[in-house]
């Protein structure tokens, strides 16, 4: 069994771990997850919620003398990152929907991560506190003053032992920077600077300043009517700290150099592939639209996901990717519909596994596909409550797209639409996957022998 | 088609609008997406509507002058009659004919957006002057790009024989 690497998407049989959050079938609007994101050791998992919540879960320290016991994530933190606001001058909302959160890599003992609405990025600390100083002089336990009369003895206090306490508090709050909806945060391989985009306009920032940002990309046309594309996601490359991705709403995507000038709005690299005109509808901008895009750890691959398609571009290759998969073709033909009830808006992420040899995204039903690269095979699982016996293996599923209908495939009219994953994690090490249904997260992990 | 085309249309601005009251403010991409919908659904049913009409008129005998029935008869033959007309018509005259020529040209490019979009021989004369004529390809090449919806509609008020009037005027 491939372990330690990640690797092996069908190789490796997937079981149910855990599932967090309410069995209610009547979701809270505050309670929808908009965002997963494991940290650079995968020792913890955040998650961001439509009601500006924050829950951070903790791998418990495996347990080696019982390797069949597979670690377990429980809540470690839980705050309020994001207020709901009111900007008076354009009389606008605010919504507190997290829409990202990234970790920065672990510099000491405490946690830092980035949490954005559509408006303000934080810089969270998350720390603990297991020991607490005791023995005051003139203090009481409880933190009254003691009666200086009956103090007849000095002690030095001590620190003792106390029930662990995770404490986050908001240490840099990045805001007034963007005139449109922040989509992306990234931070830099060089652990002093991120970037936050907007629909029009990337930002640079440094992590220590708050008062002022670089303004790095910047495409609103001089007159908004002309506009026909905008910036749909941004991305540090993880190891050159000067080079960035941004991908647009016309399906393309741009790799930028800061070091060929201050304003990266002329591209180094533009990669984008040329169209199947027999694909052409009316729907086509829509579904050409790139939702996510993420660099491969070793940053010589980047992928792309659009509405029906996950694709695998070589970086010095622009003239179109090196891998195209189907992640729900039996919807080319329903595009009107999922017009009609906003589902073609949907944005679905993408993620790597540690080694970069599969990749996973969501789709409807519940669903989330697995594609194996180096295999050339793909499979679709559910995140479901009906599959939630511990160690339960995962059925592949199989959608019907039309014709006759197989044993145990599901036919393309009986899916549920609203039950949609737009969010998904893969551990950087090892074969544990986090999938976010509307507002519970699973966790599954790869079956041990 | 154009049934398909008018639902789109429907939806997108009902979408569009509705995009409005939504919290969190107007959400660009989206409205983006809508508006680019909805122009492309909205191309291919004035199109599909002049189709119609320019069918309509067809079955209809034309207005007994011989001038106007000329043009017809002469551009499914040949249509270098019309052109010295054309050449010697007033710039008024070339500016209104620009501007059907201009959206007729929008429908051919725009055609690409629908499988099912009908090639516009529906107007044989504009298909005939767009071949002879090149310089009014060139014009209509350089309006293109500025043309908003207000001139497709009032293409579709003037007549269907944009060299009829021609003929008129001069």
């Amino acid at each position: 069994m491939v372990s330690g690497a990640g690797g092996g998407g069908n190789d490796v049989q997937w079981c149910f771990s855990q599932v967090k959050g309410a069995i209610d079938d009547d979701v809270a609007e505050a309670d929808i997850i908009s965002t997963v994101e494991f940290n650079h050791s995968g020792e913890l998992l955040a998650t961001g919620d439509k009601g500006g919540r924050v829950v951070i879960f903790q791998q418990e320290t495996e347990n080696k003398s019982q390797p069949q016991c597979r670690s377990e994530y429980n809540v470690y933190s839980t705050f309020q990152s994001h207020e709901p606001e009111f900007d008076y001058l354009k009389s606008l909302e605010i919504e507190e929907k997290i829409n990202k959160i990234r970790w920065l890599p672990q510099k000491n003992a405490a946690q830092f991560l980035l949490s954005t609405n559509d408006k303000t990025i934080k810089l969270w600390k998350i720390s603990e506190r297991d020991k607490r100083p005791e023995g005051y002089n003139l203090k009481e336990e409880d933190g009254r003053y003691r009666d200086a009369t009956t103090i007849t003895t000095l002690r030095v206090p001590v620190f003792r032992p106390m029930d662990l306490m995770v404490e986050a508090s908001p240490r840099r709050v990045f805001a007034n920077a963007h005139t449109y909806h922040i989509n992306s945060i990234s931070v830099n391989s060089d652990n002093e600077t991120y970037l936050s985009a907007d629909d029009l306009r990337i930002n640079l920032w440094h992590l220590e300043i708050t008062d002022r940002s670089f303004n790095i990309v910047d495409i609103k046309p001089a007159n908004m009517e002309e506009l026909t594309e905008v910036i749909t996601a941004a991305e540090f490359h993880p190891h050159q700290c000067n080079t960035f991705v941004y991908s647009s709403s016309k399906g393309t995507i741009r790799l930028c150099d800061m070091r060929a000038s201050a304003l990266c709005d002329k591209h180094s690299k533009l990669f984008e592939e040329p169209e199947d005109p027999s694909n052409r509808s009316f729907f086509s901008e829509i579904i050409s639209s790139i939702s996510d895009v993420k660099f491969s750890h070793n940053g010589r691959y980047m992928m792309t996901r659009d509405y029906l398609s996950v694709k695998i571009w070589d970086l010095n290759m622009e003239n179109r990717p090196v891998e195209t998969y189907q992640v729900h073709e039996y919807l080319r033909s329903k595009l009107c519909s999922l017009y009609e009830n906003d589902c073609i808006f949907d944005k679905f992420e993408c993620c790597w596994n540690g080694n970069d040899s599969v990749v996973m995204t969501g789709s409807y039903n519940n669903f989330f596909r697995m594609l194996d690269r180096t295999q050339r095979r793909d499979v679709t699982l559910e995140a479901s409550r009906e599959s939630c016996k511990p160690r339960q293996v995962l059925k592949p599923r199989r959608v019907c797209a039309g014709g006759k209908r197989k044993k145990d495939e599901i036919s393309v009219d009986s899916l549920d639409f609203n039950k949609k994953i737009l969010h998904t994690a893969w551990h950087p090490q090892e074969n544990i996957i986090a999938v976010a249904t509307t507002n519970n997260l699973y966790i599954f992990q790869e079956k041990v022998n | 088609m154009d049934v398909e085309a008018k639902r789109i249309m429907a939806v997108s601005i009902g979408k569009l609008y509705s995009l409005r009251t939504q919290r969190g403010g107007l959400r660009l991409h989206r409205s983006l997406l809508l508006s680019m919908t909805m122009r492309a659904a909205r191309d291919i049913y004035h199109t599909a509507q002049l189709l119609r009409d320019a069918e309509e008129e067809q079955v209809v005998p034309c207005a007994p002058d011989a001038a106007t029935e000329e043009p017809m008869e002469i551009s499914k033959d040949s249509p270098q009659t019309l052109t010295p007309k054309e050449v010697a018509v007033k710039p008024q005259e070339t500016l209104e004919e620009d501007k059907e020529n201009r959206c007729a040209s929008e429908r051919h490019s725009r055609k690409r957006r629908g499988k099912t979009a009908v090639e516009p021989d529906f107007l044989p004369l504009k298909k005939a002057k767009m071949d002879t004529d090149e310089e009014k390809q060139h014009l209509q090449g350089e309006v293109l790009r500025t043309n908003n919806g207000n001139s497709c509609r009032q293409a579709e008020t003037l007549s269907a024989f944009p060299t009829n009037r021609a003929i008129v005027a001069c």
